[in-house]
């Protein structure tokens, strides 16, 4: 046997293996800030008592004073609905529009895609204004409609940003190949060019759900009086005092919105490849 | 019917392509130009040339991936120039092997047969016999992104061969294979086109690949075919100088044709025999072949020229002597290992040799 060189001894330097305590108190301070108010609001959704001070013991009450509460339920429903909708509307649009930028290497795919991130630098609040004048001047009336087409308009940019990069990484040999083995233009889209999309598709449409039901200045802009978007009834809701039932239905969408960006992430795994997020798993 | 066209007795066969002054031009220049080819049924035909010399273009002419901006492309007779590659009795293994990822193998293969509404249990059959064909057994379930390059490379083959197309086409289909799988792939897929006696046409940058599979070859430079004919044709008589040097290694030397031989600047001449067609005092190329020239047991009525080793290569089966012919000219020799087995028998630089060679193997090439 060979003798073995002693293990080289872990030199101390001064400093080297002090516990970095600056940093880990900003980081503790930054996630109770953040994340404070919102266990604040979870917890006093099952608070026995009506106080937003106190906690009084655990109840389901105020869920039950939710589910009781026909405006609240009907704000869901639309908002739901909305959302739903702008999902559809912005992803069918969206990946067209992905797949026109990408292959039209001329001067107005240049410029449309330049265009198309305008929405995205835009302060939402001009957005929701325009809306507005642009509906008040057709003489539209406000309702679940307008703001669908608002919401619409606004999310087709995030859907063609997610899918651009997507398509512009297909190989256009595929396509070719699908219309070579006897397959229409549209079939190869459909067997071929789609379903290797799919995975991003389904991310970005989950994207647009969680973005377009939590919105509230587009909705409040675009919005008619009733029903109202979710947001906006909460809104409203708490100029008048606020109910714990409002921490019920907050709690309600955080469980629901969690629960879609969960869906946002794992969907590139479930297809044992990447493909979804790449703005939020980064490549 | 005019009288001086004789009715043919047997009427020649319709070519399975037929490329008929094609041209295609990109932003003004010509990526093919003037183009005539016929294939005939059941040939193993190949488009050799280096990369951007139009062969690739031609092979999405005849697939309906480009439209020719001259000219027509026949396909067993019928003028199929506008119509779109799904219309066209055609099917092509893609260099990039462009699978469906998102597909079975048996579902990749299945492809085709689906868009042509054939009978689910004819699918399965025919898919079952192809994966066979091509040595996919076990692997019909699996999704192209598990297997290995050169089991993707027999599915995108399978996946077009099941169409039972009338031409088979094929973009350099092994470039992305290892050699010693693509050597193997080579004689795979000349057995494979035998079998199922489907023309195929090979586009290729690889001359040894050209030379092994093809029944006839095409070399390709600048938009236009040098020459065409059997791989011995173009190896053994090259018309032009582009030929000559594309096609494996050749020595091709400058001078002056003058009484049956090349003479060289400052150096000796070597004796071609009579060429009708090269003008006396002309400037021409001499090609030999390194095989081509002799360095012992020279045969009688050789010519016999002197030249000085510069450089001995030694490569396993065969060694190459560069040799000095005169200043600024030098030829290579190949030689078996053979006679000269040995290092000690090997000749060494600086020493003065006699190289020999048939008159017939030094092709003159105008210029």
């Amino acid at each position: 046997m060979n003798p073995t060189a002693p293990p080289p001894r872990p030199r101390r330097r001064r400093g080297q293996r002090r516990r970095p305590v600056f940093a880990i108190a900003v980081t503790v301070v930054f996630f109770v800030l953040l994340y404070l108010p919102i266990a604040m609001v979870v917890l006093f959704s099952f608070n026995a008592q009506k106080s937003l001070t106190i906690f009084k013991g655990f109840s389901l009450r105020w869920y039950e004073a939710f589910f009781h509460d026909s405006v609240l339920l009907g704000s869901l429903g639309m908002s739901l609905e909305v959302s739903l909708v702008a999902m559809l509307g912005s992803v069918v649009l969206g990946v067209a529009l992905a797949l026109g930028l990408v292959r039209n290497k001329g001067r107005l795919g240049a410029y449309a895609g330049l265009i198309m991130m305008v929405p995205l630098i835009t302060p939402e609040i001009v957005t929701g204004v325009a809306s507005l004048l642009l509906f008040k001047g057709l003489g539209v009336t406000l309702n679940s409609g307008t703001v669908m087409i608002a919401e619409i308009t606004f999310s087709i940019s995030y859907v063609t940003v997610i899918l651009r990069s997507r398509v512009a990484a297909l190989n256009p040999e595929v396509e070719e190949a699908a219309m070579d083995l006897g397959a229409t233009r549209w079939q190869a889209l459909r067997l071929v060019t789609l379903p290797a999309l799919l995975p991003a598709i389904l991310a970005s449409a989950v994207l647009i759900f969680a973005l377009v039901f939590d919105d509230f200045v587009l909705a409040y802009f675009t919005t008619g009086v009733d029903p109202q978007p979710l947001a906006v009834r909460i809104y409203s809701a708490i100029r008048f005092g606020v109910e714990p039932t409002i921490n019920a239905v907050g709690t309600l969408m955080l469980a629901g919105s969690i629960t879609l960006i969960g869906l946002a992430l794992a969907i590139p795994r479930l297809f044992g490849r990447r493909g979804g997020l790449d703005l939020i798993s980064g490549e | 019917m005019t009288p001086t066209t004789a009715p043919s007795a047997a009427p020649e066969a319709v070519p399975a392509v037929r490329l008929d002054h094609v041209g295609k031009e990109f932003n003004g220049s010509h990526a093919v130009h003037d183009l005539c080819l016929d294939i005939a049924p059941g040939e193993f035909f190949s488009l050799l040339g280096p990369s951007g010399c139009g062969k690739t273009t031609t092979l999405r002419m005849i697939g309906g991936f480009a439209d020719p901006t001259e000219g027509a492309v026949l396909l067993s007779g019928e003028d199929v120039t506008s119509l779109p590659p799904n219309k066209r009795n055609v099917n092509t293994v893609f260099q990039s092997y462009a699978l469906f990822d998102h597909l079975s193998v048996a579902d990749n293969i299945a492809f085709g047969l689906k868009r042509k509404g054939v009978p689910k249990a004819e699918i399965r059959e025919r898919v079952g016999a192809m994966v066979d064909l091509v040595q996919l057994g076990g692997m019909a379930e699996r999704k192209p992104r598990t297997l290995s390059g050169g089991q993707r490379q027999r599915v995108a083959l399978a996946r077009a061969l099941v169409n039972r197309p009338a031409v088979l086409l094929l973009d350099e289909p092994l470039a992305a294979l290892d050699l010693k799988l693509r050597r193997q792939m080579q004689v795979e897929l000349k057995q494979i086109q035998r079998e199922v006696g489907i023309t195929f046409v090979f586009v290729t940058h690889d001359q040894d690949e050209a030379l092994t599979m093809s029944d006839r070859v095409a070399v390709m430079n600048g938009g236009r075919v040098e020459q065409c004919g059997t791989p011995e044709d173009v190896y053994e008589r090259p018309e032009s100088r582009f030929v000559a040097a594309f096609m494996g290694t050749s020595n091709l030397v400058g001078g002056v044709f003058r009484d049956g031989a090349v003479h060289l600047d400052g150096g000796p001449a070597l004796p071609v025999g009579p060429r009708p067609g090269i003008a006396e005092g002309s400037a021409v190329d001499v090609s030999i072949r390194p095989e081509k020239i002799w360095l012992s047991d020279f045969e009688p009525g050789m010519p016999v020229v002197n030249g000085v080793i510069r450089e001995t290569v030694y490569s396993g089966p065969t060694t190459t002597y560069l040799i000095e012919l005169a200043p600024g000219v030098t030829v290579a020799a190949l030689e078996q290992n053979t006679a000269r087995a040995r290092m000690e028998d090997r000749w060494a630089g600086g020493e003065t040799v006699e190289l020999a060679y048939d008159p017939e193997h030094a092709l003159v090439l105008s210029h």
